[in-house]
């Protein structure tokens, strides 16, 4: 596995995330006060409902690598925002921001995705 | 659409609307059925990647501003506490009408259809048939409706709606005993506006008036469907967290 670069980013309490609605669960899992920076390479991309997921494969520098279970809307919302089954695949390489889980497990909610050259894959609604 | 169809009069139901919110039908002439085709969406909530509207997004049916009596201040403190581990199965009806999915009206002669990209269906019967009896029908979570046009603008009546906040965390705690009626018009290309009233005697103290707003969902090239087949939230504590994919 090829290593990569591990970044974290805790944002300023007072850039709290406002979370909304979905139509599964609660956000309260979420920590909305933080937000990470990760990058790493892809494992699998789940196009699922009621939540699609990206396992994320993360090597920080000083630790053994860690897959995270980066978790996002619906196949259905995202087909909205022009993503499709073969927007993400194994392999590549994402940069991505997450608003991590409150029990410290390596996982969160993928608020936004860029691929290695810089691409963002946010959507066009 | 160029169907043509003709208003039938004196529904009770009709009558009941115009008693209760003083509409008064147009009767006994025939009109053309608009054209709403294509997907909608509640104006600004559209989901962004994490399946969640943006900082802008404004629900309007959660009830946090609605006359609540007694009785339904109390159901919305309890609700309120215990809705951190509570999962959803879709929006349910009134929520589907202000929502994150995207949806379809389907305008017929005889019914419109409402549906959603989560499997939320409403069946809007325009025939000329009334709710059934009280004793022949149930709450259930999209509730009955029956509709009719006041030329432009979709009338419906629902009753027999099983307690919203049953199918979905955050939707309004109201009664199985109350009433709803949206007045439904196409107000440009990409425009739809909805003025909903509720009536509950059990929770409200007086009318609920929501006013809403569903805007192109420009995305869609069509609606599709799925179910929860990759379900990785499970219950710890007081909420959820992510359990590792399946191998």
């Amino acid at each position: 596995m090829i290593a990569r670069r591990f970044l974290l980013l805790l944002m300023s309490s007072w850039l709290v995330l406002p979370l909304g609605l979905d139509a599964h669960h609660s956000p309260a899992m979420f920590d909305g006060s933080k937000q990470l920076t990760l990058t790493g390479t892809v494992r699998e991309f789940q196009w699922t409902n009621p939540h699609s997921y990206i396992q994320l494969v993360v090597k920080p520098d000083d630790g053994p690598e860690q897959e995270w279970s980066l978790e996002m809307g619906a196949n259905v919302y995202l087909y909205n925002l022009g993503w499709r089954p073969s927007t993400v695949k194994a392999g590549d390489t994402l940069t991505v921001t997450v608003v991590p889980l409150r029990n410290g497990q390596p996982g969160g909610l993928l608020v936004e995705a860029k691929t290695a050259d810089g691409k963002s894959l946010g959507g066009n609604p | 659409m160029n169907v043509r169809r003709r208003i039938t009069q004196g529904a009770p139901a009709r009558v009941a609307v115009t008693l209760l919110f003083g509409i008064a039908p147009l009767t006994g002439h025939a009109q053309s059925l608009p054209d709403w085709k294509g997907a909608w969406i509640g104006e600004g909530l559209t989901a962004e990647i994490s399946g969640f509207p943006g900082r802008a997004a404004q629900y309007k049916l959660l009830g946090n501003d609605a006359p609540w009596n007694e009785e339904g201040r109390a159901r919305m403190q309890a609700t309120g506490a215990g809705q951190t581990n509570r999962k959803a199965n879709g929006w349910g009806f009134p929520l589907m009408m202000n929502s994150a999915a995207p949806m379809q009206f389907l305008i017929t002669p005889d019914e419109t259809l409402i549906i959603n990209v989560y499997r939320d269906v409403r069946h809007v019967y325009t025939d000329g048939r009334d709710h059934p009896a009280e004793g022949d029908r149930w709450p259930t979570t999209w509730g009955d409706s029956v509709g009719h046009w006041e030329g432009d603008t979709l009338v419906i009546d629902t009753v027999s709606v099983r307690n919203p906040n049953r199918y979905f965390f955050s939707s309004p705690p109201l009664s199985e005993e109350a009433r709803y009626v949206e007045r439904i018009r196409r107000t440009g290309p990409d425009r739809i506006e909805s003025v909903m009233t509720i009536v509950d005697p059990v929770t409200l103290a007086r009318p609920w008036v929501i006013e809403l707003v569903y805007v192109r969902a420009t995305g869609l090239d069509r609606l599709i469907h799925d179910d929860y087949d990759n379900d990785r939230s499970e219950v710890e504590g007081e909420t959820f967290t992510i359990v590792p994919p399946k191998e």
